[in-house]
């Protein structure tokens, strides 16, 4: 059999039963940023309809004030918030990770200084600072996904330092260095397949909290005005004068938070369950 | 008056049909009265030539050169009548081979005195007490001289060899293999009483055999020869201790009375009589031969005190070196001494064990050795190159290390194939195919599987002892002059163990190579090793030749711990 298949089989089993529906919702909502166009016929920018007509057809979620199908707007918006949790984790995941490592695996004042930096980040109000950047650099996607990868970096950082310090002892790695390994042989051969589960962990952390505080940003107006994302609907929704009197956030607030549950609750999920990967007494 | 005898390039040619056969080669020695010399050398390396030499006894057409001062009077130069003279009246020898000396039909005590009837030193009458009395003297009770040799056992005939080559009173003694052909009680009883005729008569005395023991019993200096030339020469305590000839060094290894309880080890390689052109004798069959070995024929010449080597780099070429190496450990307000001032001269092909009980400082020291780890104070010599990281691991020929708990010298994320091929990969020493034969080879010899199924295998699906064996060819596909091996049998089962200490040894015996090995396991030590050294709370207790220390366990500083750990200690 395929051994990529194979070790697949045996990542599907070993997932309990909250990991396996975390997965597959998970995969569920990819399906749907990957499949957008395919899977509405409304557009998602521009009025298609009566405004705020509760679910129904053709459009099964309503739509907003401005005549926009929410559903359209839904499987749009979650190509955003995995856009942006997928590349914050990815860029403050392994950037963050491998400062970790350099600092863990070099030492002396490379560590020093790596780590004084993390202790910079940790101290700084990571909100009003995201506040402040993006208001000051403009909020396209691309500012965002830096500037949540900018604020978030530190965690992975401390979590792949403190991995590294305790591998480091390791003979095996000794043993390599002794036979004259570099610093990338060492990250490369040893230190990341090694630390990869703990990465991982802290990369869906990482994505999930971006998702959220994208969200957030989003939410407070600071979002980019041209994504349609998660946080942005609820923004304009709780935006519109008396809301809560009338029947609208039935569904233009309801949906936009449970998709954005959704998504947080099976990332949490899943690391919860991967946990398992980067401690092998777990596993067994 | 001169009370020495000197022996300056002695050299003997024997001519028969072909080209003349040279088979002793400018030999030189000096021996003072009541001293005695051993020659030793395996079968034709010229011991019994030197001795007809010097007893003037090589007849035409073949040939001796060189001069003999017999107690201050040039001998080999006389005449033949005057030489026959002076050496019945100063020195005899005693011949190997009793059935072929002595003279079948005349009884013993004829044989005797034949001698000295001839010489008028006694008369026909008072001849039978004096052969009675020489009969005693070597231990017999005299009523022999009235037996034929037939009539004596093999023993008796070699005493009575020793009684005519006393006969005369003579000042220089010379012995060829006198206890070849007896047993043990007989050879010891022999070894007591040629002791007690030097004492009594002080001759000087050339023992010439092959047996190491009987030489050490009886000489104070010895000789080793080889291919017609002296190779060492020194004090024979000295020379057993330590030899430096790495031919001495092999003989010893083959030599049972020497070593009783390690595994017997041949020298490589075939003896090349014939050998007439210039160069180093020993070059085919030596381990560490260079360039000048096969032009230059090394000079016998002085290395350290009352040491003589014939060999272009001193003997064995020290490997690596530790001179006064200390290491503290810092745990938390405390200093942990583990070395304090430790030494050690690993020599080319030499097996050095490295005992102590735990946590005595031995692994430290391995480490410490292999530059794996930086001491405190002190310093390592790599073949005289100062040792001050891991250069020496990095390339082949080097130094390589085998630590001592294989489930954490090995990445179980790595397979076979990755974690033996890793020093070769990351030094970018061979193509890839050549790296994957290699690791075969390596495996193969270390009686792993070297199947592609088992290169793919994961280190963590591996049992303990292939583990270490698997951590052991990481370092032996390196190919290494010398290899640290700290514990590597502890995880072994005795088969597996023996098959690798074997290779380990086949491997040093072919190639050379010097092994340091830390272990506790004392009878592991005393089967293997050459040299020994003893450790106890980070000092050496102990150091020296590995037989001598475990065999007199009673009288060592560590004896505690020796006979706690030998099985018959």
């Amino acid at each position: 059999m395929n051994p990529i298949f194979t070790k697949l089989k045996h990542f599907w089993l070993e997932r309990t039963l909250p990991g396996k529906v975390a997965l597959l919702v998970l995969l569920l909502l990819m399906c749907m940023a990957v499949f957008a166009p395919l899977l509405t016929t409304m557009p998602h920018h521009r009025s298609s309809g009566p405004a705020l007509e509760p679910p129904g057809w053709p459009h099964i979620m309503g739509t907003d004030q401005l005549g926009i199908d929410l559903w359209a707007m839904m499987v749009h918006g979650a190509r955003v918030s995995l856009a942006v949790g997928i590349g914050t984790a990815l860029l403050a995941g392994f950037g963050g990770g491998l400062l970790g490592m350099v600092a863990g695996w070099k030492g002396g004042r490379i560590d020093g200084f790596i780590q004084r930096l993390i202790d910079v980040m940790l101290a700084l109000p990571d909100l009003p600072s995201m506040i402040i950047i993006a208001a000051f650099f403009g909020s396209s996607l691309r500012n965002i996904i830096i500037v949540l990868a900018l604020f978030s970096w530190s965690r992975p950082a401390r979590i792949l330092r403190a991995g590294t310090l305790s591998l480091k002892e390791q003979p095996y790695i000794k043993m390599a260095a002794y036979f004259g390994a570099g610093t990338g042989y060492i990250l490369k051969k040893h230190l990341i397949p090694e630390l990869f589960p703990l990465l991982i962990i802290s990369m869906i952390r990482l994505a999930s909290m971006a998702i959220v505080t994208e969200a957030s940003l989003a939410f407070l107006g600071l979002g980019d005005p041209a994504s349609r994302s998660w946080g942005l609907i609820i923004h304009h929704a709780v935006n519109f004068q008396g809301i809560y009197l009338t029947p609208f956030w039935k569904w233009w607030l309801m949906f936009p938070w449970l998709f954005i549950t959704l998504l947080v609750t099976a990332l949490a999920l899943l690391g919860r369950d991967l946990e398992g990967m980067a401690d092998p007494r777990i596993r067994q | 008056m001169d009370r020495s005898i000197k022996a300056s390039r002695i050299q003997v040619a024997y001519h028969t049909d072909g080209e003349p056969l040279k088979a002793l080669k400018e030999t030189s020695f000096t021996l003072r009265e009541g001293r005695s010399l051993g020659v030793v050398g395996e079968s034709g390396s010229g011991k019994t030539s030197l001795a007809l030499a010097l007893m003037g006894l090589v007849n035409r057409p073949h040939q001796t050169a060189g001069e003999l001062m017999l107690f201050g009077k040039s001998y080999l130069n006389l005449r033949e009548v005057e030489k026959k003279t002076y050496r019945r009246s100063t020195m005899a020898m005693m011949f190997q081979n009793a059935t072929e000396v002595l003279n079948p039909v005349m009884v013993i005590g004829s044989q005797l005195t034949e001698r000295l009837i001839e010489k008028r030193l006694t008369s026909s009458r008072l001849a039978r007490e004096e052969a009675e009395r020489l009969l005693r003297l070597v231990g017999l009770e005299g009523w022999e001289t009235d037996a034929y040799p037939h009539q004596l056992s093999g023993g008796m005939q070699q005493r009575v060899l020793l009684a005519m080559a006393i006969a005369c009173n003579p000042r220089f003694l010379i012995l060829d293999e006198p206890t070849s052909s007896l047993d043990g009680i007989a050879r010891q009883e022999m070894i007591q009483i040629i002791k007690s005729l030097q004492k009594k008569l002080g001759f000087a005395m050339l023992v010439i055999s092959h047996d190491l023991k009987l030489v050490g019993e009886l000489t104070q200096e010895i000789m080793v020869m080889y291919g017609g030339r002296i190779v060492e020469k020194g004090l024979t305590d000295a020379v057993f201790e330590k030899p430096m000839h790495p031919y001495t060094c092999g003989f010893m290894n083959a030599s049972v009375e020497m070593a009783p309880h390690k595994d017997l080890w041949g020298i490589p390689g075939e003896y090349k009589s014939e050998d007439t052109t210039a160069g180093c004798i020993f070059r085919d069959r030596c381990t560490q031969s260079l360039d000048c070995c096969q032009s230059e024929t090394p000079a016998l010449k002085g290395v350290s005190i009352e040491r003589e080597v014939a060999c272009h780099q001193d003997g064995l070429v020290s490997i690596l070196k530790a001179e006064s190496v200390s290491k503290e450990y810092q745990i938390g307000s405390r200093k942990i001494s583990a070395l304090n001032t430790v030494y050690m001269n690993l020599r080319h092909g030499e097996t050095l064990a490295l005992i102590g009980p735990s946590g005595s400082g031995k692994s430290t020291f391995a480490k410490i050795v292999a530059g794996f780890l930086m001491p405190d104070a002190g310093e390592i010599f790599y073949r005289g190159t100062p040792l001050t990281d891991n250069r020496f691991a990095c390339r082949e020929g080097g130094i390589q290390l085998v630590l001592q708990d294989p489930f954490s010298a090995l990445s179980h994320r790595l397979t076979v194939e990755e974690a033996v091929g890793e020093p070769l990969r990351i030094n970018n020493i061979a193509s890839e195919e050549e790296i994957v034969s290699r690791i075969k080879e390596t495996l193969k010899s270390l009686q792993l599987y070297s199947c592609d199924a088992f290169l793919q295998r994961y280190t963590s699906c591996l049992s303990g002892g292939q583990r270490q064996r698997v951590a052991l060819a990481r370092a032996l596909v390196m190919r290494p002059k010398v290899l640290i091996a700290d514990e590597i049998t502890s995880m072994l089962d005795v088969s597996t163990q023996a098959n690798v200490l074997r290779l380990l040894k086949q491997l040093q015996n072919n190639l050379g190579f010097a092994l340091l090995l830390i272990t506790h396991d004392l009878n592991l030590a005393r089967k293997v090793s050459d040299q020994l050294i003893v450790m106890e709370d980070g000092k050496i207790l102990e150091e020296g030749n590995a037989t001598r220390i475990l065999q007199n366990a009673d009288q060592s500083r560590s004896a505690e711990l020796l006979k706690a750990g030998l099985v018959d200690g």
